[in-house]
């Protein structure tokens, strides 16, 4: 059983941390700030040299990595119906652990296709129709987007029944096209694992390359996920377990930046209660949704407009806003940050969360839900800077509870809550395939119970 | 030949499931790839589910009474949607009480329904109709 060197790269820290799967411990961690901007090579380094002390002792068996480097993962998804196959192809994006930075419905236009080609993404995901279902949208979208002859790559995930065709006319172009299942073959069914494992490959194909991320090869032996995807990778295996090692059970988990706010829910069935309906599309069991509006830096003006009833947006508030505005490496008020912090869980989770509508009729009461039903998920987990710099992190995990003014918005009343307190889960994730039984064992070890 | 695609539904906040299945099986057996929606179907998710899969036709259920109100402006929505060659069809309890079908009939084909069937219809005239409409052969 080898012992490995693992890193997060990219985020404000990079991340380090060796693990012996043998004795299943984790022998070493540390952290120092991101040199990304410069080079990543030496921020691993640094870390490195803070390791020291435990890596002149032992040997390396791998040295493995994860990367939200230059943006992370950026794609865009292009769709036939924003709430079924745009939203489909998004789900599949974020499943993936990309970002998504322009999603488009219906046949493309010329305006929208100069914001294609500026926008510079690094995979295209091209959906639309179920399968046997509407082809002329998705076919005019090949089109208008071979037109841009696209250095990116482009995955087809739409309807199989015009695939040849659309193989075909971006080969005619030049283009990178690879194919997979459609992420709605059938009316609200989602099918994301084939194009998940898709992105993933590609990924390691020719984003790493294409972000200077190559020349680590030197010191590293693989670079396996996007970030949020080893994130995800962990906590799956957190929350479900293994055949030999008991997971937590269902759980929810934030992940809170400068820029955006991601908020993952892992389940184990889709919940349904007695005597509901259910409309649109399916969400995923494990689902991870973005909230690119939402962090406390980049986008704390964003937050702050969208709670500007609350007692917390005074004028220390506001002129901290206008700090971060004028320099974005401010210093840092961990009152306000926390604040901040706290509502970007309250508007992600409540995003993220299914909601049960009530219909009046003269039959009686009728209910129906739309996405995930959240309510009797027990564990919520904290992940990333601000949460960890915070000096009541529980007062920002509390805002995922539900809101009794608004009872449709389907979260739990109940929460028990930890922290990824050695900032152990990004790095952990990138096991998640080779040893899963051990990275749920360091996981379960590692959070820290939070009350 | 490949199955035409039917989108069938109880619309608006009717919960009537058992004619909805019995639509289901019908158009099934005849050949026909059926989406089914179930109860408690809005115009937008007719439209929707019929834009992505090609359906070649709608058909709308009603039972309790509320059709007109929910169907109103049916037809000019799925053509706004560029659904023109959708055959759309309603059929049920469309109005409250008992009253002449022929009103009722118009009231539904201005709405721009191809084909409206009053209660007690048998879903086979319904299916003949359909085949005809779209010129399937037997």
């Amino acid at each position: 059983m080898p012992t490995y060197l693992l890193f997060d790269v990219g985020s404000t820290y990079t991340k380090g941390c060796i693990v012996d799967t043998q004795k299943d411990e984790i022998l070493a961690i540390a952290n120092d700030l991101t040199t990304a901007s410069i080079d990543i090579a030496i921020g691993i380094e640094n870390v490195k040299r803070k390791m020291a002390p435990v890596l002149s002792k032992i040997s390396i068996d791998q040295t493995l990595v994860c990367s939200s480097a230059k943006g992370g993962l950026k794609m865009i998804a292009v769709g036939l119906v924003p709430d079924l196959t745009l939203k489909a192809a998004t789900l599949a994006c974020y499943s993936a652990g990309a970002k998504v930075i322009g999603s488009y419905s219906f046949e493309l236009n010329q305006s929208e296709l100069k914001e294609i080609e500026n926008a510079q993404c690094d995979i295209l995901l091209l959906s639309g129709g179920t399968d046997g279902g509407n082809y002329e949208v998705v076919i005019h979208n090949a089109k208008m987007i071979a037109s841009l002859a696209p250095k990116f790559p482009v995955i087809y995930a739409g309807n199989k029944s015009c695939q040849d065709e659309i193989v075909s006319l971006f080969r005619k172009a030049n283009v990178d096209c690879v194919c997979c299942e459609n992420v709605m073959p059938t009316y609200g069914i989602l099918q994301v694992d084939q194009c998940r494992e898709l992105i993933r490959e590609l990924f390691l194909r020719t984003i790493v390359k294409a972000k200077g991320l190559s020349e680590l090869s030197s010191i590293i032996d693989d670079i396996v996920l996007p970030t949020p995807m080893s994130v995800m990778e962990a906590l799956k295996l957190l929350s479900k377990g293994t055949s030999t090692e008991i997971g937590i059970g269902d759980l929810m988990a934030i992940d809170i930046g400068g820029a955006t706010t991601d908020v993952y829910s892992m389940n184990a069935h889709f919940v349904l209660k007695d005597n509901i309906g259910y409309k649109g599309l399916r969400e995923p069991l494990d689902k991870r949704s973005v909230e690119g509006d939402l962090g406390v830096r980049f986008s704390a003006h964003n937050v702050a407009d969208l709670k500007k009833d609350e007692p917390e947006y005074d004028h220390g508030m506001r002129d901290y806003l206008q700090q971060i505005q004028d320099n974005i490496h401010c210093d840092i008020d961990p009152d306000k940050d926390s604040v901040l912090a706290a509502w970007c869980t309250n508007i992600a989770t409540q995003r993220h969360a299914g909601r049960l509508e009530t219909s009046y009729s003269p039959m009686g009461v009728g209910y129906y839900q739309s996405g995930k039903d959240l309510r009797d998920v027990s564990v919520m987990v904290g992940i990333g800077g601000p949460l960890l710099h915070s000096k009541d992190p529980l007062s920002i995990l509390e805002m995922t509870l539900s809101d009794p003014n608004h009872p449709e918005i389907l979260l739990p009343d109940k929460l028990e809550y930890y922290l990824d307190s050695n900032y152990v889960v990004s790095c952990l994730g990138l096991l998640a395939s080779r040893h899963p039984d051990t990275v749920v064992r360091l996981l379960k070890r590692n959070m820290e119970k939070i009350i | 030949m490949e199955k035409s695609t039917v989108v069938i539904g109880v619309i608006g906040a009717d919960v009537h499931a058992v004619g909805n299945r019995i639509i289901e099986f019908a158009l099934d057996h005849a050949g026909f790839n059926v989406v089914n929606l179930g109860v408690m179907v809005s115009q937008k998710e007719f439209v929707d589910a019929a834009i992505e899969t090609n359906a070649k036709a709608i058909f709308v259920s009603s039972l309790y009474g509320q059709g007109e109100l929910d169907c109103r402006g049916f037809g000019d929505y799925c053509k706004e949607a560029g659904l023109n060659n959708v055959l759309l069809y309603v059929g049920g309890n469309l109005v409250i009480g008992k009253s002449d079908f022929e009103p009722v009939k118009e009231k539904y084909i201005t709405m721009g329904f191809d084909r409206v069937y009053p209660p007690g219809s048998d879903i086979n005239q319904g299916i003949e109709d359909l085949k005809h409409d779209l010129e399937i052969m037997d």
